[in-house]
């Protein structure tokens, strides 16, 4: 067998397994979602299902499924029907860029080199914000084409705090891409080699941050999740949407959740290295795969603490903080790589 | 903005300090009760289903249909019918009480010169068949099994009335 046979074979097992293994991270995110929603208030969340309610999940899906697929008289129905599948493709396509092992090197599997990325794109980040660009559609089109006020106001809102916080975003993981020379994922984590004093949480610590708060207007988790306030706008954009239309949106939103995560990890807490060098025994994958547990933690603990913010404190944070702070660390890192240069 | 309170906000203190609550609720022991599974202890006052005592002497009721209870009850929900006995005593033919109107006052305890009618604390009375709202004579006997001990270390008939001063739910209804 040649070396791009092997390739092409290890890249189809790469593109199967990688979403089934993303998937069932989501199922046990949105159980776990549940559950420390409960801890968090001092409850016990889901208990039933499963031991510890750990197939909650699951029961979901099935009801879901199960329920009426309701689809308003008024909508605009081709729009309707397509809006959870632009909500939920574009975060599918970033995985293959994130990088959850070393790629490159000599042999390492039956005498084939396998590559621990689905796709070794230049552009990666570029990609990773394009589609957290494009997903935003889903959600402004899933709120225009239901035809309720309530819809259309989340979906306004949704494209107005999306466009505030891309940029922040953007400015901010421009520092990481001036810091490691290079748009592409694989070579930013290259970048961070060594213990986790290497890494560039604490270099980027002004971006990593700003990045970290504008990804939780990105996930459209509390406190900015004002496209769905539930106690103004009902639902906001899924007012209208039920079964698994709704279910879909849903199961975006945790994909999502996921996917910025291994984002954020990657950026600024060294991809899939691990945190002190005499640990590099442990595979890569399990590192990733850690840092994207305590990551979804964080989210799941910021959202269960903090309230919504109003509309206006939303668009003063972004545009007045967080906007600034990114472009200062942008300004800041700059000048230091190229006097260091 | 000062820039101690910049500073405040740039290290996000109020947000840890709330984050640092929600994380202690994290760990402490959780106060859920999960209900069918385990059950809090009702207090002693509680009032749920009512039941008939009966005379252990006799095996009958206690009750003489003496209307005190169908006339206090705020609802209207209890509803007798009086007999006399062969040996002049006076008793109930029926004794109807509509568990779907009643309010669970409890004034048809306190005001039983008998002590014949008694609130248990028995409180899972959801159901299927409606007609089980429908309380007669014999389910209210029935009911005997949900009564609390401390309602039979009442005194009865032959021992002198409870002190007034005692007040305790047991004896409710002698006063």
């Amino acid at each position: 067998m040649s070396d791009p046979v092997a390739q092409l074979i290890f890249l189809i097992i790469k593109a199967i397994v990688m979403p089934v293994l993303i998937i069932l991270i989501v199922a046990f995110a949105i159980f776990f979602e549940r559950k420390f929603a409960g801890f968090f208030a001092g409850r016990v969340g889901p208990t039933y299902l499963g031991p510890w309610g750990s197939l909650q999940s699951f029961g979901d899906i099935f009801k879901l499924i199960s329920k009426e697929d309701l689809i308003p008289a008024k909508s605009d129905k081709p729009v309707f029907k397509l809006a959870p599948y632009i909500a939920f493709v574009p975060v599918f396509l970033v995985m293959a860029v994130i990088p959850f092992g070393p790629v490159g090197g000599e042999a390492n599997l039956f005498g084939y080199r396998f590559d621990y990325v689905i796709a070794s794109f230049d552009a990666g980040l570029v990609l990773f914000l394009a589609m957290g660009a494009m997903a935003v559609y889903g959600v402004v089109l899933g709120g225009w084409s239901s035809n309720s006020n309530y819809s259309l106001l989340g979906g306004l809102r949704a494209g107005a705090q999306m466009i505030s916080y891309e940029l922040a975003m953007g400015f901010s993981a421009a520092g990481v891409m001036l810091m490691a020379g290079s748009m592409s994922l694989i070579d930013i984590v290259d970048g961070q080699a060594g213990n986790f004093w290497d890494w560039y949480w604490i270099p980027q610590i002004v971006g990593g941050l700003v990045f970290f708060v504008a990804s939780i207007a990105e996930l459209n988790r509390t406190p900015f999740d004002l496209a769905e306030a539930e106690q103004e706008l009902v639902a906001g954009h899924l007012t209208e949407y039920s079964g698994m239309r709704w279910g879909m949106f849903y199961f975006a939103e945790y994909v999502n959740l996921v996917v910025v995560s291994m984002i954020v990890s990657t950026l600024y807490l060294g991809g899939w290295r691990a945190p002190l060098e005499v640990l590099d025994f442990i595979p890569g994958p399990i590192w990733l795969f850690l840092k994207i547990c305590f990551l979804i933690f964080v989210y799941m603990w910021v959202r269960w603490t903090i309230i919504r913010y109003r509309y206006n404190q939303l668009m003063s944070i972004g545009w007045k903080v967080l906007l600034p702070l990114s472009i200062a660390n942008l300004l800041v890192t700059a000048v230091v790589i190229s006097a260091v240069n | 903005m000062g820039l101690a309170d910049i500073i405040k906000k740039g290290a996000f203190v109020d947000i840890l300090r709330g984050m640092s609550v929600t994380g202690t609720y994290f760990v402490v022991d959780k106060m859920t009760v999960e209900y069918p599974k385990e059950k809090l202890q009702v207090y002693p006052r509680f009032r749920g289903v009512q039941a008939l005592l009966t005379d252990p002497a006799t095996g009958d009721t206690k009750c003489v249909a003496c209307m005190l209870c169908a006339t206090i009850c705020p609802s209207g929900c209890i509803d007798i019918v009086g007999e006399q006995t062969a040996d002049g005593r006076s008793r109930p033919a029926s004794f109807k009480l509509d568990l779907s109107r009643c309010v669970f006052c409890g004034f048809c305890e306190e005001v039983c010169p008998e002590a014949a009618i008694v609130m248990t604390r028995h409180y899972e009375l959801a159901t299927f068949d409606k007609d089980d709202f429908y309380l007669d004579k014999e389910k209210l006997i029935a009911n005997q099994v949900y009564v609390h001990k401390e309602v039979f270390a009442q005194p009865t008939e032959d021992t002198a009335p409870a002190p007034m001063e005692a007040g305790t739910a047991n004896e409710r209804g002698r006063s």
